[in-house]
C-alpha cells in the first residue's frame, strides 16, 4: 500500500511537471490526456486471447470472426473513452469549506462547446487515499455546461491547497479509462473541528434590548415558508420567485434575549487549536438557537449577528487564524 | 444469506441474463439437457430476488453443495470435463451458480465473461449459415450487457444499449473482416481436438435393410459438386462411397483392411474434372466419381477397392478436385485373396437363395448370360420398388426375393450380390450416392443424403470390375429424376413439396448456393484458402513482414475511417446564417480598420462607425437595428434573416 502510494505521488508529480500548472479556462488537448485499460479490460483481453487461441485451434471461421468483431469493439471503445474528454473546456474549479476532518465539496464547471455528448465524466481529488467515497459519474450534454462534483478530504485548519483534480471516464465499455490531471489553483478553507469540553455560555444581554425600541426594522429574518392566501405582498420573496421557486413568505422574528460575544481569550487552555475548536463548537451551538453572536480574536473583531453568511464569516476568520 | 444489492439495476440485470440464457439455448444442440431447467431456474430466481430486493440468495454451504453436485453430474453425464460439450455444459452450469451468488458488479461482469464463452462454443460446434443470425444478435446482446454493466449502477435502458451496441459492432466490423482475411491461421492444431460423440448422418460402413432407407428420408446436403468443362450423364453419375465386402447373411459390412494389391487399370471414355464440397462426415473417405484417376488429394490414398481413404474423417467441411472416368477395364486378372473374399458365402443363410442362383447359374451359358437371367428375374417377377418394405426375418434374402418381393436399392444390391456370389462370380456391394440436383445459381450438382443408393460390382474375367445397378431394372425412373417421389411409402416432406413448386424450387436453390458459399468461402477458409488469397494477391512468398504491413496498413485505414465517421460531431457547430451575415459586416468594416469590440452592443458599434465614416451612418445603423431585431427580438423568420443576409452583401463602402 505504501509503496503505492509511493508510486503514485511520484507519477503525480511527472506529470505536474510535464503539463506545468494550469488555470482556467483549460481546454482537455490531447497532451493533457491518458488512456490506459482498467482491470476489468485486462480481463477482457485475456478472455479474447483465450478465445483466440480456441478458435485457431479448432480451425474455426466463425470463432475467429467473434474474436475479431469483440476486439474491434475494445479498440472502438477505447477511442471513445478518449473522445469523451477530448475538447473539453474546464471554465471554473471552487472548493467549498470543510471542517476539519469532515469531507468537503469540489467543484467544477465543464464546458461542452461540441455536438458531442459526453458521458460518465467522473471527478477526484488526484492522489488522495479517499478510501470508499462514491464517486459518482455525470454527463454533459452537446452544447451545454455541467458542474462536476466531488468531495475532499480536509486535513488541517487553514488553507488547504487541492493538489491536483483528475477527471476520467471509463465509459463506454468500463475497459479503458482516460484521464487527465488538474493543476488548478484551487484552495480549500479548512475550519477547526467544532468540538468543545465547554457548553454554550449564558448570552449576555444587549445594550439596547428594550422592548419598547422594536421595531419592524430591527426584526431579523429568519425564514422561509410557502405562502399562504392573507400573507402580506411585502413579505413574498420576490427574488425567489422570478429565478422560478416556489411562492414564499420570509418569515421574520423579533429578537430575543441577548447576545454572545466569544473571545479567543475566554477560552482556556494552551493549546491554540483546541481553543479555536471551542469557539467553532460555540458558533454552531449559537447559531443552531438563533442566538447573536460575535467574534474577537486578538485585535480582529466581529459584530454580533445571525446567519449563514455570517456564520461563514466567523468560522473563516478562525480558520485563517495563524497558528 | 444474504440479500442482493442494487449494484446492478434491473434492466442491467435483464440483459445479463438474457445474454446468459441466449448463450444457453445457442448451445442446445450439444449440451446435456438436465442443465437448461437449471439455468432457467438460476436466472427466475436471481430476477425475482432483484425485483422483490428481500428476498434472499443461497448462502456459501448451499452453493458450494450444488457446485459439486452439478460438477459430479456433467461428469456422470459426458465421463469428461473435457471436450466442448462436456465444456458448455459445465459452463452453463457453473454461470447458473454465479448467478445465485453475484453481488458486486465484477461478479456480474464475469458473468457477461461466460456469456461469451458460450457463443463461442456454440460456434465452434455449429456453423451452418441460418445460425449467423442468431449468433449476431446473441453477439450484440453481450456487447449491449457490457455496455450496460459499465454504466452500473446507473441504469441504461435496454434499447439504447443494443442500438449502441450495434453501432460498435458495426464500427468494429471491417476490422473483423481484415483480420478475418489476412490474421496467419494455422495449418492444424495446438493440441489434439477430443473426438465430438456427434451421430453424423451420412453413409455408413455396414448396410443392413432399412439403412439406406432412413438416409433417402433426409434432405440434407451431402456434397456440392462444380464440374470444370461436362459433366457426365445422370445414369453415369455414381459417386462411390464404401465398398462392402462381407455379408454375414443380413448385412453388409466393410473390410477393417484390405491388403491386397491394387489392379492396374486401363481408363476409356471422357475424363471429367470436378471439385466436390464435402460436408463434414463420419466416415474417413472422400466420394469420388466412379473411379479417379490421376492426382489425388493430399492426405487421401487409393485403396485396392478404389475408395478415397483418409487418415481420419472430415470433421470439417472439405473441398477437393478430382479427374474421374466412368469407363475403365482391368489388365490383370483378380487377385486369389480378393477372389476369395468376394466370393465368400455366410454358411447356412438364405438356402433358397443360393439355390435359385445355382439353378440359373446351370441354366445360363455364361457369366454374361447368369447376370442377365438374374437381372431378368428382377424385371419380370413381380418385384416393386418401396421405401418401406415389411420387416424381413432370419433368412432376409430368402424372403424378399420369394415372399415380400418388394424393397429398396439396399435389397437390391444385397440380393443381387448374394445371387452373383452363389453362381460364382465375385460381387461386392457400394454404397455411395446417385445422381445429384443442378443448380443453376450456383453452377454446382447438389447431392444430398437423399440421393444415397446401394448398387453392386462384379467381376467379369477379360473385363474386370463392371458396375452393375439392379434397382435400375426394377425402377428404371429411379435414376432419370427426382423419381423418389413419386415412389409409394416415401415420405413426402415438406422440403420436397416445396421443391415442387418452380418458384420456390428458385429460392430453394438460391439459398442452397448461399450455402455453399458460406461452407466454402467463410467457414472453409482455411489455412490453405489463405494461402491461395496471399497467392492471388501477389503476396505470393509472404514474410511475416509483408503480413504485418498489409496488416497495420489496413489498420491505418480503419482507425482513420473510425474517427471519420465520428469527427464531424466532435467539432463546434458552424454558425446560423445570422450570424454569418452579421460576421461578414464585421469582418468587411474591420478591413477599415473599424473592428467591433467584444464588449461592445450592435448599435453601439453602429454609433462609432457613424461616427468615424459618416458616409456609412445610415446604413450601418440601419443594419446594426435590423441585426438587434432579428436576434434578440421575437423569433425571426428564414425570409427576414435572407434579407439581412442580402442587405449585407449590398452594403456599398465608399473609399475615402
Amino acid at each position: 500500500m505504501n509503496t503505492r502510494r509511493r508510486w503514485r505521488s511520484r507519477v503525480g508529480d511527472w506529470a505536474r511537471q510535464r503539463q506545468g500548472e494550469d488555470a482556467v479556462p483549460l481546454a482537455l488537448v490531447r497532451r493533457r490526456l491518458y488512456v490506459l485499460p482498467t482491470r476489468a479490460g485486462l480481463a477482457f483481453a485475456a478472455l479474447l486471447f483465450i478465445m483466440l487461441l480456441a478458435a485457431l485451434n479448432y480451425t474455426n471461421s466463425l470463432g475467429l470472426l467473434v474474436t475479431f468483431l469483440l476486439g474491434g469493439v475494445a479498440l472502438v471503445a477505447m477511442y471513445e473513452c478518449h473522445r469523451a474528454l477530448h475538447g473539453l473546456r474546464i471554465v471554473a474549479a471552487e472548493a467549498s469549506d470543510a471542517f476539519e476532518g469532515t469531507r468537503g465539496e469540489l467543484r467544477l464547471g465543464v464546458e461542452n462547446v461540441t455536438t458531442l455528448p459526453r458521458q460518465g465524466l467522473m471527478l477526484r481529488a488526484a492522489h488522495a487515499t479517499a478510501a470508499g467515497d462514491a464517486v459518482t459519474r455525470s454527463d454533459v450534454p452537446a452544447r451545454q455546461s455541467a458542474a462536476l462534483r466531488c468531495s475532499y478530504a480536509a486535513h488541517r485548519r487553514g488553507r488547504q491547497p487541492i493538489e491536483a483534480l483528475s477527471l476520467s471516464t471509463n465509459l463506454p465499455l468500463g475497459l479503458f479509462r482516460c484521464w487527465t490531471w488538474l493543476h488548478l489553483p484551487v484552495e480549500a478553507i479548512v475550519y477547526p473541528a467544532p468540538v468543545g469540553p465547554l457548553p454554550l455560555p449564558a448570552p449576555r444581554a444587549r445594550p439596547f434590548a428594550a422592548g419598547a425600541h422594536r421595531s419592524a426594522g430591527e426584526e431579523e429574518w429568519s425564514s422561509l415558508r410557502p405562502y399562504q392566501p392573507g400573507d402580506s405582498p411585502r413579505a413574498v420573496a420576490w427574488k425567489a420567485w422570478a429565478r422560478g421557486a416556489p411562492l414564499l413568505v420570509a418569515r421574520y422574528e423579533a429578537i430575543r434575549g441577548g447576545e454572545h460575544r466569544f473571545d479567543l481569550a475566554d477560552t482556556p487552555g494552551a493549546d491554540l487549536e483546541a481553543r479555536l475548536r471551542q469557539l467553532a463548537a460555540w458558533i454552531l451551538a449559537a447559531e443552531e438557537r438563533g442566538e447573536r453572536y460575535g467574534l474577537r480574536i486578538g485585535n480582529h473583531e466581529i459584530a454580533p449577528a445571525l446567519g449563514t453568511l455570517h456564520r461563514q464569516l466567523c468560522l473563516r476568520a478562525l480558520a485563517l487564524h495563524p497558528a | 444469506m444474504k440479500r442482493p444489492d442494487a449494484a446492478v439495476p434491473l434492466t442491467t440485470l435483464r440483459l445479463l441474463l438474457g445474454a446468459y440464457l441466449a448463450g444457453t439455448v445457442l448451445n442446445l444442440h450439444h449440451i446435456a439437457l438436465w442443465v437448461v431447467p437449471v439455468a432457467a431456474i438460476a436466472a427466475a430466481w436471481r430476477w425475482r430476488a432483484a425485483r422483490s430486493g428481500g428476498r434472499q440468495l443461497p448462502g456459501r454451504p448451499a452453493r458450494y453443495a450444488t457446485l459439486a453436485l452439478l460438477t459430479l453430474a456433467v461428469l456422470a453425464t459426458f465421463r469428461t470435463l473435457n471436450g466442448l460439450e462436456a465444456g458448455a455444459t459445465l459452463l452453463v452450469a457453473m454461470g447458473a451458480l454465479k448467478l445465485l451468488e453475484a453481488t458486486r458488479i465484477r461478479d456480474f461482469a464475469f458473468l457477461s465473461g461466460a456469456a461469451l464463452f458460450l457463443l463461442l462454443a456454440a460456434c465452434l460446434d455449429a456453423q451452418a449459415l441460418w445460425r449467423l443470425p442468431l449468433y449476431a444478435a446473441d453477439l450484440c446482446l453481450c456487447c449491449a450487457t457490457l455496455l450496460a454493466l459499465a454504466r452500473a449502477p446507473e441504469p441504461l435502458p435496454a434499447r439504447a444499449a443494443l442500438r449502441e451496441a450495434g453501432r460498435l459492432l458495426l464500427l468494429a466490423a471491417p476490422l473483423a473482416l481484415l483480420l478475418f482475411l489476412f490474421f496467419p491461421r494455422l495449418p492444424g492444431s495446438f493440441w489434439a481436438l477430443p473426438d465430438s460423440g456427434d451421430a453424423i448422418t451420412g453413409l455408413s460402413n455396414e448396410l443392413e435393410p432399412g439403412t439406406i432407407a432412413e438416409l433417402t428420408q433426409i434432405d440434407d446436403p451431402a456434397m456440392r459438386v462444380r464440374f470444370a468443362g461436362a459433366a457426365p450423364p445422370r445414369n453415369e453419375r455414381y459417386w462411390r462411397g464404401p465398398v462392402l465386402h462381407d455379408f454375414d447373411g443380413s448385412a453388409w459390412r466393410a473390410r477393417a483392411g484390405l491388403y491386397v494389391p491394387r489392379a492396374a487399370l486401363n481408363y476409356a471414355g471422357p475424363r471429367y474434372t470436378y471439385t466436390v464440397e464435402l460436408e463434414p462426415g463420419a466416415l474417413p473417405l472422400l466420394p469420388a466419381l466412379e473411379l479417379p484417376e490421376g492426382p489425388l488429394p493430399p492426405d487421401a490414398v487409393l485403396t485396392s477397392d478404389y475408395q478415397l481413404a483418409l487418415p481420419r474423417p472430415p470433421r470439417q467441411a472439405l473441398h477437393y478436385t478430382l479427374s474421374s472416368r466412368t469407363q475403365y477395364r482391368s489388365v490383370q486378372p483378380l487377385s486369389l485373396a480378393q477372389r476369395r473374399i468376394d466370393l465368400a458365402l455366410p454358411q447356412g443363410r438364405n438356402p433358397r437363395t443360393l439355390a435359385l442362383a445355382r439353378q440359373l447359374r446351370a441354366a445360363a451359358s455364361d457369366e454374361r448370360g447368369f447376370i442377365e437371367a438374374v437381372l431378368a428375374r428382377f424385371r419380370d417377377a413381380g418385384f416393386a420398388y418401396t421405401l418401406t418394405p415389411q420387416r424381413l426375418g432370419a433368412q432376409p434374402v430368402d424372403e424378399f426375393l420369394f415372399d415380400t418381393r418388394a424393397g429398396f436399392c439396399g435389397h437390391y444390391a444385397s440380393a443381387f450380390a448374394l445371387l452373383m456370389r452363389a453362381g460364382g462370380v465375385p460381387a461386392h456391394v457400394v454404397t455411395g450416392y446417385q445422381g445429384g440436383e443442378w443448380n443453376p445459381i450456383g453452377g454446382y450438382y447438389l447431392v444430398r443424403q437423399s440421393h444415397a443408393h446401394a448398387w453392386t460390382e462384379v467381376w467379369l474375367d477379360g473385363a474386370g470390375w463392371r458396375r452393375i445397378d439392379p434397382t435400375a431394372v426394377v425402377a428404371p425412373a429411379r435414376l432419370e429424376g427426382e423419381s423418389v417421389e413419386l415412389l409409394p411409402g416415401a415420405a413426402r416432406s415438406g422440403g420436397r413439396l416445396l421443391r415442387s413448386l418452380a418458384w420456390i424450387g428458385t429460392v430453394v436453390q438460391g439459398w442452397d448456393a448461399l450455402n455453399a458459399w458460406w461452407l466454402r468461402d467463410v467457414v472453409g477458409f482455411s489455412f490453405d484458402r489463405q494461402t491461395d488469397l496471399f497467392d492471388a494477391l501477389g503476396l505470393g512468398a509472404s514474410t511475416w513482414r509483408t503480413l504485418a504491413g498489409v496488416l497495420a496498413a489496413g489498420g491505418v485505414a480503419w482507425a482513420l475511417v473510425v474517427v471519420w465517421q465520428t469527427r464531424h460531431r466532435a467539432r463546434p457547430p458552424p454558425p446560423d446564417p445570422l450570424s454569418r451575415a452579421w460576421r461578414r459586416l464585421g469582418s468587411r468594416l474591420a478591413r477599415l480598420g473599424l473592428r467591433r469590440r467584444t464588449t461592445e452592443g450592435p448599435l453601439d458599434f453602429a454609433e462609432r462607425v457613424a461616427a468615424a465614416r459618416p458616409a456609412l451612418a445610415h446604413d450601418i445603423r440601419r443594419l446594426a437595428r435590423d441585426y438587434a431585431r432579428l436576434r434578440f427580438g421575437p423569433a425571426a423568420d428564414a425570409a427576414a434573416i435572407a434579407a439581412f443576409g442580402r442587405a449585407v452583401r449590398a452594403l456599398r463602402i465608399p473609399r475615402q
